[in-house]
């Protein structure tokens, strides 16, 4: 008999670097420099301020400003979102830019300096049956 | 010291759709061009670099291999946009430093219509799913950063291209030969705000050839050289709390290129810049020195950089009416300095050019030249 699950397993959509802990709020991944205290968004091995290898995984806040933005008025094939749609940078207090799209904002309305947070999103269903997530920024 | 290295030879296959030509027939006209406005044969040429990205294995082999096989190393050069730049940096260095006395640059590209895209290359995953692989996106969020800071305003960014489609309207290499009005601009289908379809520049295919030689062996056939003088290439350097807000290191390298010439932005009397997005000419206005932080709008909507203003910048129609062959753009552009220093450049001659600055970019590779008379 197969067995039934009520959560199924979660995973993040390579290139979004999610930390998706069951019993925790999901967050974005980074990582700190343990010598300098430097933090990277996307996570990588080798600190580029004091070349430290071997860097600390950290969970990044989940809220941030708007640095700035854009509204796509086309569609790119293969996409998940369909024009027209806001791809952001988002300034997190960690002093990162996180790469990303907003939702939950009227495209026209949307101003620098915003307050945003995170949001995850079910992307697809891979093969093992696992959902793949994915995540956006929406107004805090 | 280093020998002098000159431009002595330029050549272009006019840029546009060309379907039914290979890169080879299109390398072989632009190096043809260039061969004979060197006043060298084929044989005397030492050593090749081929510039392109998208061209495939040994594209150097099958565009050299086009105008002769004498034996020469060939090497193929790939910096995204910046590529034939940077190969025409590397012919340079070879040649100051004594290795060789003559050889040609060969930039060319085909390339799929549609907008310039690939700022990930083809790893997928969430940047692409999520549709922010777009690249004017990235220029247009440096533009809405830019209109936040400095109160930029969209109507300052169409002028760069209403201004490069009037210069392309007077070049018959150019893609683009209509002058297009500041409405027909801002009116025509925006792609990601603030950036308009005619404020993008196309893909495109076409080449270009240089040839460069010492200055001694550059007497032999000249009396009145334009020299490569200045070459400095740079990537982003990692700033701490600092996101990039143009593509590269624009402002270090020039101000490296400007100490190593021995002048400054103000002894500038023509430029070449990278705009593969209108924003790119008012932030490398500001970025080369010609104005301060900040002003680069008004700058521009002012017309300093006209064909007849202050520093005219992209007097051929620039990479957005010229056309925009990512392997041969760099190519390009040190022709058409090349020209406006010999004083060849007819209706779009800047008047008593004899210093120009050039600036390529290529996805965080950056190139910065200066040419003298």
């Amino acid at each position: 008999m197969p067995e039934t699950s009520t959560t199924p397993k979660r995973v993040p959509m390579r290139g979004a670097h999610l930390r998706l802990t069951e019993g925790e709020e999901p967050a974005l991944e980074g990582c700190r420099c343990p010598q300098c205290g430097d933090v990277f968004y996307p996570p990588r091995s080798i600190c580029l301020n004091c070349y430290h290898e071997g860097l600390d995984s950290i969970a990044l806040s989940r809220r941030g400003t708007l640095y700035t933005f854009t509204i796509a008025r086309m569609s790119l094939p293969g996409a998940l979102v369909t024009a027209p749609y806001v791809i952001a940078q988002v300034k997190l207090p960690e002093g990162v830019i996180i790469p990303t799209v907003l939702t939950g904002i009227d495209p026209e309305s949307v101003q620098i300096g915003l307050e945003l947070e995170l949001v995850v999103e079910k992307a697809s269903v891979n093969a093992e049956g696992a959902e793949v997530m994915t995540f956006k920024f929406r107004p805090a | 010291m280093a020998n002098r290295v000159v431009i002595l030879g330029v050549g272009l296959h006019p840029f546009g759709r060309h379907p039914d030509k290979s890169i080879g027939d299109m390398a072989r006209v632009a190096a043809l061009a260039a061969l004979k406005d060197a006043g060298v044969p084929y044989k005397d040429v030492q050593a090749g670099f081929c510039a392109h990205v998208n061209q495939g294995v040994a594209a150097g082999l099958r565009t050299f291999g086009q105008v002769g096989m004498t034996g020469i190393p060939i090497t193929n050069v790939e910096l995204a946009c910046a590529s034939s730049s940077r190969a025409a940096m590397l012919a340079a260095d070879a040649i100051s430093t004594g290795i060789y006395d003559l050889a040609m640059v060969i930039g060319v590209e085909k390339m799929d219509r549609g907008l310039l895209s690939g700022v990930g290359g083809r790893e997928g995953g969430y940047n692409e799913s999520m549709g922010i692989n777009l690249m004017p996106a990235l220029y247009a969020m440096w533009a809405q950063r830019h209109m936040h800071l400095h109160g930029t305003k969209r109507e300052h960014f169409a002028r760069v291209s209403e201004k490069s489609h009037r210069n392309g309207a007077l070049n018959p290499n150019a893609q683009y030969q209509k002058a297009l009005n500041l409405e027909d601009i801002l009116n025509s289908r925006m792609i990601a705000d603030p950036i308009t379809l005619y404020e993008c520049s196309p893909t495109t295919d076409g080449a270009s050839a240089v040839v460069l030689a010492s200055e001694k062996r550059a007497q032999q056939h000249t009396a009145h050289p334009v020299f490569l003088d200045t070459w400095v290439g740079g990537t982003p350097q990692y700033v701490r709390g600092e996101p990039e807000l143009s593509e590269g290191p624009n402002a270090v390298l020039a101000r490296k290129a400007y100490d190593k010439a021995g002048l400054g932005p103000r002894d500038v009397d023509v430029a070449q810049v990278h705009d593969a997005f209108s924003p790119g000419e008012v932030f490398l206005a500001e970025e080369l020195g010609f104005c301060p932080v900040g002003e680069g709008g008004p700058f521009v909507w002012e017309g300093n950089t006209e064909i007849t203003g202050r520093i005219p910048i992209n007097t051929d129609g620039g990479l957005l009416s010229r056309g925009h062959p990512i392997g041969a753009t760099g190519g390009a552009m040190i022709t058409e300095l090349t020209l406006q220093l010999r004083g060849l450049a007819g209706p779009r001659q800047v008047e008593g050019a004899r210093t120009a600055l050039m600036h390529n970019a290529g996805i965080g590779g950056v190139n910065v030249i200066v040419l003298k008379r």
